[in-house]
């Protein structure tokens, strides 16, 4: 290479080294799969919205995901006075960014909004047992409820108070574009699909995240340009990697790879409903799928052990209503072959097998593994690849019956998972009157052992109805600059910044 | 000239209207967007909101009617999902998009033309079996998988460049190499054949005879002449290149309408899918339109009457 080459070569590398410098080491980027729609967090109900939109807008409660347990925020406490009256009692001396105060009348106004599905269609569910809320005075607001719920403080840590003068004057839409909150943080700019800016509210009321002077939220939505943008330092963290990428990280010394048990859990539907006429109207046939697939295969081949057994239950091992006596069906493809001859099946049948392509994390390839394993079992599996929006479409028309893969993430309480089994929900595979009644009084029962134990019955039963053939819970991975400190996110996606340090 | 001109852009708006139908059949026929936009446990009165709010529950040539009355006037309805005016979100990407294809354009007329004419200047020698062997696997090539791969050379082992994103012209660096370097193959290997074809006609010859140097000779008088199917391709590939923006805007993270294009389709976000295709399809006429306006420049036989 000549001299002038030479020069030209180092004068290059020497400017990228410059154009290339990392941000200020009190910027924290984050990589999330896309950018928010709307930054108020009562707007939607995806993560990547409201990862960004309550780092301004707050609660009043949170669920802490390193206890699991509902903490005040806003708000200082509740106390019931009847079954469906609470008192709520607020924090003092906070205030919006623009100067309006959180109080009662901000309460009062946010509780309006929360339950009015017209405009927080998202949560209509949750909120549907809200009749509404009247200010007792400056920081106490009695909260009326149409029904006992057992579910409140989960429904409390999803209600966000916005400033009500400059939501009225802005309304819905333009409040999300611009929000204005209570948070450690506010919104500096906003490019886009390219960039979210944040910077650290001067007047937060808390303890604010330490070392953060800024946060930066990059939409990137390719795998391995997270990954790519991790490993380089442009991104502090990165939210869903691949699990194929994990080897690769676990030996990186300025990376930390945080795997979090998400909330989703897969399964196989098993659809013994009237209209769905066929073998697997039979419980020893729907026992027999169970038996027939290998999960810890499953888990061990293709996802490298980044996925977590069900222990025979659609619970979590942290959630009230988990049976420690419910076990996972073992593998075994003979007993799986008695079952089927006992139910009239010595040959084995063909059915349907549907299964998205793209929805879930090598969704297909799962599916393909169980076909191959139900095979040997005799049951031929006959898999019909659907594309995302197809299969969310057969989903909610039950059309994907009678037998499908789906993993579904209701949200932290046992009664929103239980209550995907009872006979009218659209979404379920069995109608089963035991099971109606255990999931029914499960959603009244405000006594917490009791319920415990009404859940607890309904998983053993569940357990021998086998609905579904119980597959594995996901783990969500992100990656984290390893001067992130105290960092951890929630089963369903959720990041908060509360009590996390960004060393120098 | 005038005339002409007007007379193909009369014949534009039969196409554009075909481009209406089309793109409103092919996203209603994808099915109901209620399901993938609010979650699965939204009750049914909230569906029947959603539905209600944008126009869903109406029969299907109702929702074509109003849509083609609005869409002609530039209006294609709210985006489902981010509640604002679809062509306001289209129009605000566009800056991003258009700055990549013009590098990718850029790159591909400074790269692609000058090495089809050196390769066929040079037929048969090493520099134009380098050149054919090269664009040969530019064109194998999938772009998503040359951008993974220059992240991670470029960016991850040699830290040169960023991984994504907009801002720097670094930043432009490896989307516009990405998305011209099937365009550049093609571009050199049409250039190289059209350029064989002019070198061995007798006015080359001719000129070659009268003492003209060999850069006039190739570079004015057969470039010249051999560039009319080279443009005409240019003009074609203007789809490619769009099309080409979905995949590189999203391995790179660029902020512009083909990432908007792909979370839209993914989102059954109907407004703004059709108001992609329509300006995509306005762009991809318009862009012809000139380059047949350009024969007439590069070739004074070709006039339009």
């Amino acid at each position: 290479m000549s001299f002038c080459w030479k020069s030209t070569v180092a004068a290059a590398a020497f400017s990228t080294a410059i154009v290339l410098t990392p941000a200020a080491a009190t910027t924290l980027t984050i990589a999330q799969n896309f950018d928010p729609q709307t930054l108020w967090p009562n707007g939607t109900t995806a993560s990547d919205n409201l990862n960004a939109g309550s780092a301004i807008v707050e609660s009043l409660f949170w669920q802490d995901p390193r206890t699991g347990k509902v903490e005040p925020l806003l708000a200082t406490g509740y106390e019931m006075e009847t079954p469906t009256t609470f008192i709520l009692r607020l924090r003092e001396d906070v205030g919006f960014t623009n100067g309006e105060p959180m109080d009662a009348d901000a309460v009062v106004h946010s509780i309006a909004i929360f339950i009015d599905p017209e405009k927080t269609p998202a949560y209509a569910r949750v909120a549907e047992p809200f009749a509404g809320a009247e200010k007792i005075d400056a920081l106490t607001v009695r909260v009326t409820l149409k029904y006992p719920y057992p579910p409140l403080e989960l429904a409390l840590s999803q209600i966000h108070v916005v400033p009500p003068k400059l939501w009225t004057e802005m309304g819905l839409e333009a409040y999300g574009q611009a929000p204005v909150g209570t948070g450690p943080y506010k919104l500096t700019s906003w490019a886009r699909d390219d960039k979210l800016v944040m910077e650290r509210n001067p007047d937060y009321w808390g303890e604010a995240p330490v070392g953060i002077d800024e946060i930066v939220w990059r939409p990137v939505p390719d795998d391995a340009a997270r990954f790519a943008g991790l490993v380089t330092g442009e991104f502090q963290i990165a939210k869903d990697l691949s699990v194929s990428v994990a080897p690769a990280l676990e030996g990186q010394a300025d990376v930390t790879l945080v795997p979090v048990p998400s909330y989703r859990i897969y399964q196989i539907g098993l659809s013994s409903l009237p209209k769905d006429q066929g073998p697997l109207q039979d419980k020893r046939v729907r026992q027999a799928v169970n038996y027939a697939i290998d999960k810890q295969a499953i888990i061990e081949s293709l996802f490298f052990g980044k996925a977590e057994p069900l222990h025979g239950q659609v619970l979590r091992q942290p959630q009230l209503g988990f049976n420690p006596s419910v076990a996972d069906y073992p593998h075994d493809p003979e007993k799986a072959k008695a079952l089927l001859a006992e139910a009239g099946y010595p040959d084995g049948f063909s059915i349907p097998f549907k299964c998205p392509s793209g929805r879930y994390a090598q969704d297909r390839e799962v599916c393909e593994a169980v076909a191959g394993m139900l095979s040997e079992a005799g049951i031929k599996a006959e898999m019909v690849a659907l594309e995302p929006g197809e299969f969310l479409r057969q989903l909610r028309t039950m059309e994907l019956a009678p037998m499908y893969f789906v993993g579904l993430a209701p949200q932290d309480d046992p009664s929103f998972q239980a209550s995907q089994f009872l006979s009218d929900w659209r979404y379920s595979p069995i109608a089963n009157p035991q099971m109606d009644a255990l999931i029914n009084a499960g959603a009244m029962e405000m006594d917490v052992e009791k319920r415990r134990k009404i859940y607890q019955d309904l998983m053993a039963l569940m357990h021998d109805e086998a609905p579904i053939a119980f597959l594995y819970g996901g783990i969500d991975l992100y990656g984290t600059t390893a001067r992130l400190k105290n960092f951890l996110p929630r089963g369903d996606g959720r990041m908060y910044f509360y009590g996390v340090t960004l060393d120098e | 000239m005038l005339q002409y001109i007007l007379r193909r852009l009369i014949l534009t708006v039969p196409v554009l209207f075909g481009i209406l139908v089309v793109s409103f059949a092919l996203t209603h026929l994808s099915g109901d967007p209620t399901d993938l936009i609010l979650p699965p446990d939204a009750t049914d009165a909230a569906r029947e909101a959603f539905r209600k709010l944008h126009g869903l529950d109406q029969p299907i040539w109702v929702q074509f009617t109003q849509f083609a009355l609005h869409a002609m006037q530039g209006d294609f309805g709210n985006s489902l999902r981010f509640n604002e005016p679809a062509l306001k979100l289209v129009m605000d990407r566009m800056a991003a998009t258009t700055e990549l294809a013009l590098a990718a354009m850029a790159l591909t007329l400074l790269i692609g033309v000058p090495s089809g004419v050196w390769a066929a200047y040079r037929r048969n020698t090493l520099a134009d079996i380098t050149v054919r062997g090269t664009t040969l696997v530019g064109q194998a090539m999938p772009s998503f998988y040359l951008g993974i791969l220059s992240i991670i050379v470029f960016a991850v082992w040699l830290r040169w460049l960023p991984t994504g994103g907009r801002g720097t012209w670094w930043h432009l660096v490896l989307p516009a190499t990405t998305l011209s370097f099937q365009l550049i193959a093609l571009i050199a290997r049409v250039t190289r054949s059209c350029m064989l074809d002019v070198l061995g006609q007798d006015y080359i010859r001719t000129a070659r005879a009268k003492g003209l140097g060999e850069t006039t000779v190739v570079w004015l008088h057969a470039l010249r002449n051999a560039f009319i199917p080279v443009l005409t391709v240019i003009g074609l590939q203007v789809g490619f290149l769009m099309g080409g923006v979905v995949v590189t805007e999203t391995v790179f993270s660029w902020p512009g309408v083909g990432r908007l294009a792909i979370q839209a389709i993914y989102a059954r976000d109907f407004p703004v899918v059709q108001a992609i295709v329509f300006l995509f399809a306005l762009i991809f006429v318009v862009v012809n339109l000139i380059v047949d306006l350009l024969y007439a420049v590069l070739d004074p036989r070709i006039s339009y009457r």
